[in-house]
């Protein structure tokens, strides 16, 4: 693990180690820049707090914290949080809001008809359709399983959890399916759909606070394992 | 505040864990959530306290100014009490002037104090009919994870009980403990999935219906009460509320009389 | 008796409260204090206690405040009822808008706001605590705040402000300084450029003691940046 120095300038970050914002990674600016870098005054610097990521010729940062950016083709858990006569307004847990135009609905709809078909705080499962360069997007209802949800449970882990619960031999997401017989719906944007029985859903509710407290634990899915075979901190 | 956008799913759960005696972090209907005290934490303030509950977090400071009394209450000083919902406590806290809620909150936490009597006016006399002290109790909400009303009511007893009369700052005397007689206790109750629970979360209360909160001093007096929000509950209901409500005012009013 | 004749520093270089006329106030640092927040830090600095908040990138509402092409910041500087000896009213203050605006302007200039077009990013400082330089205290915790919220800037924000007491110049004014004092200079670092994103100035500094104020306040923000990355790694753990 290596730090910046402080008063001898920038010194370079070695992959896997914590950086903030200014820190600098590498005079080289030959690699590509991933997520979180920027070249700045001739050096590649992180511009957020996280881990240092060397990959194929590309550096970039793993965040502590980032929002969810949507992108074409997610899958994601949303709430209806506004109609017009033609388009419903959706919350999909992301800083720009989104739109269902009426053509893309599940279900026949008449102009004027929105309210009656879905209202405000119903719960979806839809996909990104396209999303333009203010990152605002139009989500769409029309393509296999995507539908109005009626029963479980929406519960919420950080966006940049997605890829990590979902990932590996172990995937943390599989053990949980296992463990609690629910059904789950992992969306991209964070939010994870539950539905079995109320012991199951409490189950997986109980340990996703595990992942969101312990997130930043070397070996996640294996702590994870532990934590499962200890009874879920029940 | 934004009115919070409400899932449908939300209120079903809850209503289905209601059914069960269950609730979304496990814990029992009348079960608070991990509790934690801390007095003289505000170096300003003549007395002070930070009481977590859960994700919830609030500090309240005691100060003392020095006024003229009212001409027809010569001898009697005065408490002013003020509860603030900052903006940098929850995503849902629109800055700008108070909102109804946060109103109703310093209203609700005023009376809890006031009307028990744990404050004698008199003891605020300094000169009849020229000096009295002013009690000023801030309540400041760091983190708004809800139930921030039993939160604010614990952290205002708890700073009075911390509080010295700052007289040597005002040229009046030697600083004293400031006299508190009493140690009333607000504890809130909230209709989830359709029965009522202690200590809700910011899910339950966004999820849940109306609200009722109750002070009681010793002894089990009644010394305020005050229902929230829309709907209705039975005479039954009520009767269940206060029994729980006097158990667990005992034990938080154990917990502020020992620091 | 004049300002100027408080004895604030002795023969021997000492200050009131001990420190050599180079030295900081003790700094505390924790990160992720607002469960509830985006992100979040707080900052005991000497018996200054500072609380910062973020909340975005979000919609920007209402619409007249979206500007199309980058994110907008909303920074909010207030002062609690019981962090000033004397009650501190609660309300609309001058003092604290000059000090949202410049902070502000000073954040402003290191967040990468074109990422998040159209959105809103909220930043909350709330003084729970006040003993001089709160505004230089903010700041800086602004900035920790927003790192933990992983917003991205270009690099971090360290603020602190020297001055002049019995007619020497000194690193980080306490209360009695910043009182009787005979000027004030805070200054808004960033630490890896050394560029300035805040600047004030009050009183009275002849050339070289103004060079001096301003190199103490630079040397201060490396030894502050240092306390920073100490504290963040503290909490985050040294890599993975």
């Amino acid at each position: 693990m290596s730090s910046s120095g402080a008063s001898d300038g920038r010194t370079s970050a070695a992959s896997g180690s914590l950086v903030i914002p200014g820190d600098k990674i590498s005079s080289d600016t030959s690699d590509r820049l991933g997520h979180g870098v920027m070249k700045l005054n001739g050096e590649m610097i992180a511009t957020k707090l996280g881990y240092v990521v060397v990959k194929a010729g590309e550096i970039s940062i793993t965040p502590i914290h980032t929002a969810y950016f949507p992108r074409p083709g997610d899958l994601v858990i949303a709430y209806i949080e506004g109609m017009r006569s033609n388009i419903w307004f959706i919350d999909l847990n992301a800083p720009f809001n989104a739109i269902l135009p009426m053509s893309l609905a599940p279900m026949k709809i008449d102009y004027g008809g929105t309210r009656d078909a879905m209202n405000v705080g119903t719960t979806i499962l839809c996909r990104v359709q396209e999303v333009d360069e203010a990152h605002s997007s139009v989500v769409t209802m029309k393509g296999m399983g995507l539908r109005k949800v009626n029963s479980g449970f929406v519960d919420t882990i950080p966006p940049h959890l997605v890829s990590t619960i979902s990932s590996g031999t172990n995937a943390i997401i599989n053990q949980l399916k296992d463990a609690s017989n629910c059904r789950i719906i992992l969306g991209a944007n964070g939010r994870i759909w539950v539905d079995g029985e109320p012991e199951g859903i409490r189950l997986v509710r109980n340990a996703l606070a595990f992942v969101r407290d312990n997130e930043h634990s070397t070996d996640l899915a294996g702590a994870f394992t532990g934590h499962l075979a200890n009874g879920n901190g029940e | 505040m934004a009115q919070p956008l409400v899932p449908e799913l939300l209120r079903a759960h809850l209503a289905e864990l209601a059914s069960r005696d269950q609730r979304a972090d496990g814990r029992g209907r009348w079960e608070g959530r991990e509790l934690s005290l801390e007095v003289g934490v505000l170096d300003r303030a003549e007395g002070s306290a930070r009481v977590r509950m859960g994700d919830t977090i609030v500090f309240c400071g005691v100060k003392f100014q020095i006024q003229t009394p009212y001409p027809d209450r010569p001898n009697e000083g005065g408490i002013m009490t003020s509860a603030e919902l900052r903006p940098g406590a929850g995503r849902h806290i629109e800055p700008g002037p108070p909102s109804p809620e946060s109103i109703e909150m310093s209203r609700v936490v005023d009376r809890g104090i006031r009307e028990s009597g744990c404050i004698d006016t008199k003891d605020l006399c300094i000169i009849p009919g020229e000096k009295v002290w002013q009690v000023i109790i801030d309540c400041f909400a760091i983190s708004d994870d809800g139930n921030l009303f039993d939160a604010f009511g614990l952290a205002a007893i708890a700073a009075l009980h911390n509080a010295t009369l700052p007289g040597e700052r005002f040229d009046i005397g030697e600083d004293r403990k400031f006299p508190v007689n009493k140690t009333p206790i607000m504890c809130s109750y909230q209709k989830v999935g359709g029965r009522f629970v202690y200590d809700s979360n910011r899910e339950e209360e966004v999820g849940g219906d109306e609200r009722i909160h109750i002070t009681l001093g010793e002894g089990d007096h009644v010394h305020s009460l005050q229902k929230g929000l829309k709907g209705v509950f039975t005479a039954s209901e009520f009767v269940e509320i206060m029994e729980a409500a006097k158990v667990r005012c005992a034990e938080l009013r154990k917990l502020v009389d020992s620091m | 008796m004049g300002y100027g004749d408080v004895q604030m520093i002795d023969e021997n270089g000492n200050r009131v409260d001990g420190r050599k006329a180079g030295d900081i106030r003790p700094i505390e640092i924790e990160l992720g204090v607002v469960p509830v927040a985006d992100g979040s830090a707080s900052m005991r600095w000497g018996t200054n206690y500072v609380i910062a908040s973020v909340y975005g990138p979000m919609e920007a509402h209402p619409r007249k405040i979206q500007r199309q092409e980058r994110a907008v910041l909303d920074v909010r500087y207030n002062m609690a009822p019981f962090s000033t000896t004397d009650r501190f009213r609660p309300g609309f203050n001058r003092r604290s808008r000059e000090i949202s605006k410049v902070t502000s302007d000073a954040l402003e200039s290191v967040v990468l706001l074109e990422l998040y077009p159209r959105s809103k990013i909220r930043v909350e400082i709330e003084v729970i605590c006040a003993e001089a330089g709160t505004r230089c205290v903010g700041l800086t915790a602004a900035s920790l705040a927003l790192a933990d919220a992983g917003i991205p800037m270009t690099d971090m924000v360290v603020s602190v402000a020297s001055g002049k007491i019995n007619g020497i110049v000194v690193c980080d004014l306490n209360k009695e300084e910043d009182n009787y004092g005979a000027a004030d200079l805070p200054m808004g670092v960033l630490p890896n450029t050394g560029e300035l994103v805040f600047l004030q100035m009050d009183g009275d500094l002849s050339p070289s003691e103004f060079q001096e104020a301003w190199d103490y306040n630079m040397e201060a923000a490396l030894k502050i940046h240092v306390i920073m990355k100490e504290a963040i790694a503290n909490k985050y753990g040294g890599g993975q």
